[in-house]
């Protein structure tokens, strides 16, 4: 077990993530991580019931308790999160931190015996979550054209996986996967926010929790993306649905990507589709009015990058041509000192401003524990990574840059 | 030098300090200590429902295409063709607007380039620049901006809520207005709404941070005063709205759409309530959200264990000087049932003696929730927004939080009336 602090004393509060990164081998452990991170969420031997949790967060004068699962590349997380007052500022400066401890102890590690009917709840539950994807069409459009990337790797399959494993979940399988996640899982605690008169809260929490601990893995040997050599297969998908707007999704493939690039490619992510002054949104939607949203996001973990939009169906073949024009002329190196220096200045500035948030700053610390092998990175230093980009060194990496799958997800003709 | 008034609580170790400039225009500060970020927000107390009012230039009543004050919000946070979020972006600070129902804010976020950013904001406002081509390009942009809430069951089921509810109040109508209500959008009107709203006296300006109040108060004055020739008129304003009846228009809406997870809201209007009584009634709902609908009350564990609902059953109290309603949200794929279930416990909880011990436990988490929320720079402009259109003090709400009785609760319960409720789904085609 590791423990990482970040003592910021502009807050009140103190964040705790304890997380469990899983080094996955066969995808279906999504769906049963799923229903068991609902399953611990919501009881335990002492609390038996959502209600019996929430009564007593009352009592710790409204601490925020959740359990969070997500990916990171290839690795599954699952994340349990509190969220309580340093007593500094509780009236009557009463101490929480013992109480708080001894919640997550009992959540994490005491869990309820699962009745079957608990179960067969939680399953519905989920297997609702996997049907109800297209609902939200911008998200699924991402989601799409990340799993065409990356078909048949961990990082490619939904978080909660597919609605017939899900199906053949009983207390066996969770119970297994419990022990499984206990015993051989990387686990991480990390602490941020106010740390002031709390100067031992790492042994404390060394004290309550290294007993359970049977595997020593650190998350810098854990590898988050497994194949990194692929074969690149041009193609383009379309799925109808009965909507007024349509999505447009483009997968984007790094190649030969390396630990350097991390800088360099946060900066051609910036100039093409995150700022307002980037290429998407000056010319997709400024010049052309072709969408309201259009954004790009990179993915660190996974060395790819995801272009998306709403648009006109009928404006599919043109926005696609205005978007396959930003990414030429990023390779032909046509950025005006004006796109590449406000990129870098969106991105320090973003970085400065992570520290104005307890959340993003635990987040920074993992990712960069995985990727960058280190919990020593600082803001500052990572604004000099920033800094340090080149023009010569965005052109490079923009003729790295292919895309390989396009996503329409359709809707009426004449919206 | 301006009076500063200070506003402090002690609850959450925060000061507010304000004061009203020469022109009318009033300026909040609300100091965080040790922040990097600080936000400027520059607004008015104009929004979608105010469409019939007196064009300040000419003294006559005008009437106004639905969606014409985000529209305006677009358009003024555009510069001779170039878009403000993209001149902020370049010197590397975000920003954004929004358009409500009752308020237009435009807003930036920097930790470096603050007084830039300010100049930068009261320019954007103070000059506003359309061109009959700029606002037929921006019909084509909010055009896509509708059909992505056209298709957003989370927001059709809220609306057609308010439609069910609301005959003539403008609150039944999308905020965006609608393809064809924007279309007759001109430049013309665009400058006669923005020569009414947006005068001094009835705007705001708000910053949030780590700054020093005497000097950002002569920053944001200094940067006012350039355009002071401009100024319209300090007139007050003068708006018309319709009178609205009681009743409701419908009790139920149903709307099909390709979604796989039904949404319900279940809707009560109330009679409208003015200021402090606005605020207290919000509080008095967040109470009642967490005893009667959060994961703690028996409601919820019902529903939940007989696999109705899973995330979260919503409750929300919104108010103005002309509407008021309570509106309870969720989803369900078993929509009819959970929705016959919420009708009958309201009617249940109104007749049943309060749990008092919980009311005060969850009192205790109350106070606990505002100082965990104060960590956050959003919920102290939020605040301060609020106390401006409520006409109230800036930390009225946790004056008032703090004394909610269990008879305010039991109140606004039997306010809840059967014939003013209204359901709105939305189904799977």
């Amino acid at each position: 077990m590791k423990i990482y602090k970040e003592n910021i004393e502009k807050f009140k509060s103190i964040y705790i993530s304890y997380n469990f990164t899983v080094d996955v081998k066969d995808t279906k452990v999504y769906s049963y991580y799923a229903v068991l991170a609902s399953l611990m969420a919501k009881s335990s031997q002492k609390y038996k019931t959502q209600k019996e949790i929430e009564k007593y967060l009352n009592f710790l004068y409204g601490s925020n308790f959740d359990v969070n699962i997500e990916k990171f590349g290839d690795l599954y997380n699952i994340e349990f999160r509190m969220e309580f007052i340093n007593k500094e500022f509780i009236p009557s400066n009463e101490d929480l931190l013992d109480k708080v401890l001894n919640f997550l102890e009992e959540m994490i590690y005491h869990p309820a015996t699962w009745s079957e009917d608990n179960i067969e709840r939680e399953k519905q539950f989920i297997i609702e979550r996997i049907n109800q994807r297209k609902d939200e069409k911008l998200k699924y459009g991402i989601q799409r054209a990340e799993e065409l990337l990356c078909k048949g790797e961990p990082f490619g399959t939904y978080l909660y996986g597919e609605t017939d494993t899900v199906e053949s979940i009983d207390y066996d399988i969770l119970k297994n996967q419990y022990n499984e996640l206990i015993n051989n899982s990387c686990v991480t605690v990390i602490l941020s926010g106010n740390l002031k008169g709390y100067e031992d809260i790492d042994e404390k929490i060394s004290d309550i929790f290294s007993k359970y601990m049977k595997n020593e893995t650190t998350l810098e040997e854990l590898s988050y993306n497994k194949k990194t050599d692929k074969e690149f297969v041009y193609e383009e998908v379309k799925e109808y649905q009965d909507t007024t707007q349509s999505v447009l999704s483009l997968g984007l493939r790094i190649k030969n990507c390396t630990l350097k690039d991390f800088y360099i490619l946060n900066v051609y992510n910036a100039i093409l589709g995150t700022t307002p002054t980037s290429k998407l949104f000056q010319n997709v939607r400024e010049k052309e009015s072709l969408a309201y949203t259009v954004r790009s996001r990179y993915y660190r973990f996974k060395d790819i990058i995801v272009i998306f939009a709403g648009i006109n169906k009928q404006n599919y073949e043109k926005a696609l041509d205005v978007i396959n024009q930003q990414l030429d002329d990023i390779k032909n190196g046509n950025i005006l000192e004006i796109e590449f220096k406000s990129a870098k200045d969106s991105l320090l500035a973003d970085l400065l401003e992570w520290e104005d948030s307890k959340i993003a700053m635990a987040k920074m610390k993992i990712a960069n524990l995985l990727t960058l092998k280190s919990a020593d990175i600082s803001i500052e230093d990572m604004r000099n990574g920033i800094s340090a980009v080149t023009l010569d060194d965005v052109i490079n990496v923009a003729n790295r840059i292919e895309v390989e799958k396009v996503f329409l997800l359709g809707g009426n003709d004449n919206a | 030098m301006h009076k500063i008034t200070v506003e402090h609580s002690k609850k959450l170790g925060e000061n507010t300090f304000s004061t009203t400039l020469d022109n009318g225009l009033k300026v909040y500060i609300c100091k965080k200590d040790g922040y990097k970020k600080k936000i400027g927000l520059f607004g008015t107390k104009y929004g979608s429902v105010i469409n019939d009012f007196v064009n300040i230039t000419n003294g006559k009543r005008t009437k106004v295409p639905d969606g014409i004050a985000h529209f305006l919000e677009h358009k003024l946070f555009e510069k001779e063709g170039a878009n403000a979020l993209d001149l902020f972006s370049k010197m590397g600070v975000s920003s954004n607007a929004y358009t409500s129902f009752d308020q237009t804010v435009y807003f930036f976020e920097t930790s470096e380039k603050f007084e830039e950013s300010i100049e930068m904001l009261v320019k954007l406002i103070k000059e506003p620049y359309f061109t009959d081509e700029n606002v037929a390009k921006e019909q084509g942009i909010i055009g896509q901006e509708i059909s992505m809430y056209d298709d957003d069951p989370t927001f059709m089921v809220y609306f057609n809520a308010l439609r069910a509810m609301y005959h003539k109040n403008p609150v039944r109508i999308d905020i965006a207005g609608t393809i064809e209500s924007i279309s007759h959008i001109t430049k013309e009107l665009l400058y006669t709404c923005y020569n009414t709203f947006y005068s001094p006296q009835n705007m705001f300006f708000i910053v949030v941070g780590d700054v020093d109040v005497d000097s950002t108060i002569e920053l944001i004055e200094n940067n006012i005063k350039k355009y002071e020739s401009k100024n319209i008129p300090n007139t007050e304003v003068v708006t018309y709205s319709e009178d609205e009846p009681k009743d409701i228009v419908q009790k139920e809406i149903v709307q099909n759409m390709d979604i796989y997870l039904p949404q319900l809201c279940v809707g009560y209007k109330l009679d409208v309530v003015k200021g402090k009584d606005i605020v207290k009634n919000e509080c008095i709902i967040d109470i009642i959200s967490d005893m009667y609908f959060s994961k703690q009350s028996d409601f919820f564990e019902k529903e939940y264990n007989e696999g109705k609902v899973n995330e979260s059953i919503d409750i929300q109290y919104e108010g103005s000087n002309t509407f008021s309603h309570v509106i309870i949200s969720t989803t369900s794929t078993k929509i009819d049932e959970v929705g016959n279930d919420i009708v009958e416990y309201i009617e249940k909880i109104k007749n049943e003696p309060i749990d008092e011990e919980l009311f005060e436990t969850i009192k205790r988490k109350k106070i606990g929730e505002l100082i965990l929320l104060s960590d956050n720079l959003t919920v102290s402009y939020r605040r301060i927004i609020d106390s401006i259109l409520n006409n109230t003090d800036v930390y009225s709400d946790i004056e008032l939080i703090e004394n909610i009785s269990v008879k305010d609760i039991k109140d606004f319960l039997n306010l809840l009336s059967e014939d003013k409720r209204v359901t709105s789904k939305i189904i799977s085609k």
